[in-house]
């Protein structure tokens, strides 16, 4: 039973740890731009999709592959931020998330069109053999993908608390006008903003898509990294990986005890009853009303 | 041509639009008048969740649950209790209308994103229970639900559907409109734009916020209800996510806060699918590039465009404001 118990919150925590990273992506653009990017979850499918055509189509070596989508991914991210984001940056925010939201529908649709909607199987370099550790049950490919998770956040921590960029792109983060009169070129931290989030988002498409399903309609993962990010509090980047790791251990445990309807119900109720009590999420404050 | 004729000039775009929208059904084929009645529901919804994101500023990804209700509502009545159809259409609505109340108790605590994921987790626990209570809505495999009849009246063509359609949006449409300026809309605008403000002034935030929730969920449970009876069977894999998200998309591609706007809005999402019908693979891509384009050259909606071009050029009405943030 315990053995049963661990097994899926290891499983869940896996699946977490690809929420949470989805959900960096969501609150770094926030954080540095106020603009919800609703295509978030289409460069995790992208990212699937380009892996597959390297691994397959061109059978690059797996470590090339894995870099190579991370770099083509944040290429994307800078793309879109350049040609739908840039020229709009002004207008209301809603008609921002608008436009990421038709970005994501040309996105999905590219997709359709060039590998079409059947289901492609994409390999990982983690084996699927159960391992067995006192109470621990968990695979390899759990272990691996929490694994390669964590050293992603750890590094990008270390990037924004070490590095001349990383200190940039948080002043940024906290006053654009202050970092614009400190000598920081705004527009190109909002560029990188989004090739770093794209490039998480690449790292959880090759992450994510060997355990779940490759086609384009993968990038609705977003909206539950999304439900993560806000579980934590939107804006709050430990706030985004608690709450991504929690919800996907909250689902799969819910998915063990329940049917699969209830499962997605039940996590749901869950987020309401957490916002209703902590209505800026578990590690945010409360949203302040602007006078 | 001075200014003052111009002003005055601006009731004819409408009777234009109204003696078109008469006329119509003589001159095109059923196919048509079916779509145009779809667009006049989703006018409904519009204008209701225009009412609360637009005007309120509460952002709601729940209008597809609402919608559901009022579907599920006048359809369970009709077909399992035989009630008449007008009093399944009001029930419905006004169900649905006490429904968006309940839920505007918990969401007053919730703004901007936290709202819109709470109400999107309220679209997907609906849906579920619309497969998981078979006994009362036959679950995935649907329901069916036979015209509506008034006295006898069946509406059972395009036609009939055409008009009935026409005149319920069109009074509701009205409605919406003395709603807002009246004592009811400036307090919703006061909310909008500064809660406290608002409160200073009077405004009951509370009191108000839940009537915006229930007038807008009343507006989108009589849609759902009307749309039960217009296409006669009911696929709980509709009422989506996806849904909600058109819902929304179709008010802000419209123009927030503006009447004017949920209608454009509404024709632009349903009739722009049907231009591209014939691009096969191709219609999904071009129907999202036209999205984001509209959007980087209208950054204030179809109406925000044609409002800032009537006062540039024309000098009718007045140059539009909307506040870039809604809910913070």
């Amino acid at each position: 039973m315990v053995e049963i118990l661990t097994s899926q919150v290891v499983s869940g925590l896996a699946t977490g740890c690809v929420y949470a990273l989805i959900a960096l992506g969501f609150v770094l653009i926030f954080k540095a731009t106020d603009v919800v990017n609703f295509a978030q979850g289409e460069f995790v499918m992208a990212s699937g999709f380009i892996s597959y055509t390297l691994l397959i189509r061109f059978e690059l070596p797996y470590w090339l592959v894995f870099l190579a989508t991370i770099a083509l991914s944040g290429i994307m991210g800078v793309a879109l931020e350049r040609v739908v984001v840039r020229p709009i940056m002004t207008a209301p925010i809603f008609s921002i998330v608008i436009a990421t939201i038709g970005a994501s529908i040309v996105m999905r649709s590219s997709a359709g069109i060039l590998y079409g909607y059947d289901v492609l199987p994409l390999p990982t370099i983690f084996s699927k053999d159960p391992i067995h550790w006192g109470v621990l049950n968990f695979t390899l490919m759990d272990a691996g993908v929490i694994g390669s998770s964590l050293v992603i956040m750890v590094v990008l921590y270390l990037f924004f608390k070490l590095t001349k960029t990383g200190t940039a792109m948080r002043a940024t983060a906290q006053s654009q006008t202050a970092a614009r009169l400190m000598g920081v070129s705004v527009g190109r931290i909002f560029s990188l903003t989004w090739a770093i989030s794209a490039g998480i988002g690449g790292v959880a498409g090759v992450l994510i898509a060997p355990i779940i399903y490759l086609d384009p309609n993968l990038g609705f993962i977003g909206v539950k990294a999304f439900a993560g990010a806000i579980l934590g509090g939107f804006g709050s980047i430990p706030g985004a990986i608690v709450g991504g790791m929690l919800l996907g251990i909250l689902e799969n445990l819910s998915g063990y005890f329940f049917n699969a309807g209830i499962k997605q119900v039940s996590t749901y109720i869950l987020l309401i009853l957490v916002l209703v009590v902590r209505p800026g999420g578990l590690f945010g404050a409360a949203p302040i009303r602007r006078v | 041509m001075g200014m003052k004729t111009l002003e005055r000039l601006k009731g004819l775009p409408l009777v234009v639009v109204g003696v078109g929208l008469l006329a119509l059904p003589s001159f095109v084929d059923n196919y048509i008048l079916y779509v145009m009645t779809r667009l006049f529901v989703y006018v409904l919804v519009a204008l209701g969740l225009n009412l609360l994101t637009g005007y309120t500023g509460q952002v709601s990804l729940g209008h597809a649950a609402f919608f559901a209700i009022g579907a599920y509502t006048a359809a369970v009545l009709a077909e399992s209790w035989r009630w008449p159809s007008v009093l399944c259409v009001v029930a419905a609505a006004v169900f649905t209308a006490v429904v968006g109340y309940l839920l505007g108790l918990p969401c007053l605590r919730l703004s901007g994103l936290y709202l819109a994921m709470a109400t999107l987790g309220f679209t997907l626990i609906v849906q579920e229970m619309l497969l998981q209570l078979a006994v009362i809505t036959h679950g995935s495999e649907g329901m069916k639900v036979r015209p509506a009849s008034i006295l006898g009246f069946t509406f059972d063509s395009d036609y009939r559907k055409y008009f009935l359609l026409l005149v319920v949006t069109t009074s509701m449409l009205i409605v919406a409109r003395n709603l807002i300026r009246g004592r009811t809309g400036r307090a919703f605008l006061a909310i909008r734009e500064n809660e406290r403000a608002a409160e200073a002034m009077g405004v009951n935030l509370a009191q108000y916020k839940t009537i915006a929730f229930a007038i807008s969920a009343l507006y989108t449970g009589l849609a759902g209800a009307l749309s039960a009876f217009l296409v006669g069977f009911l696929d709980p894999q509709e009422f989506s996510v996806f849904l909600s998200i058109q819902f929304i998309t179709i008010i802000i591609l419209g123009g927030l806060g503006s009447l004017l706007g949920s209608v454009l809005g509404a024709g632009f999402l349903i009739i722009l699918p049907e231009l591209l019908a014939g691009l096969d693979v191709w219609q999904a891509l071009v129907y999202g590039l036209l999205m984001v384009l509209t959007i980087i050259f209208m950054p204030y909606g179809l109406s925000g465009a044609i409002r800032r071009h009537a006062y540039r050029w024309l000098g009718v009405g007045v140059e539009p404001i909307v506040p870039r943030r809604l809910g913070h």
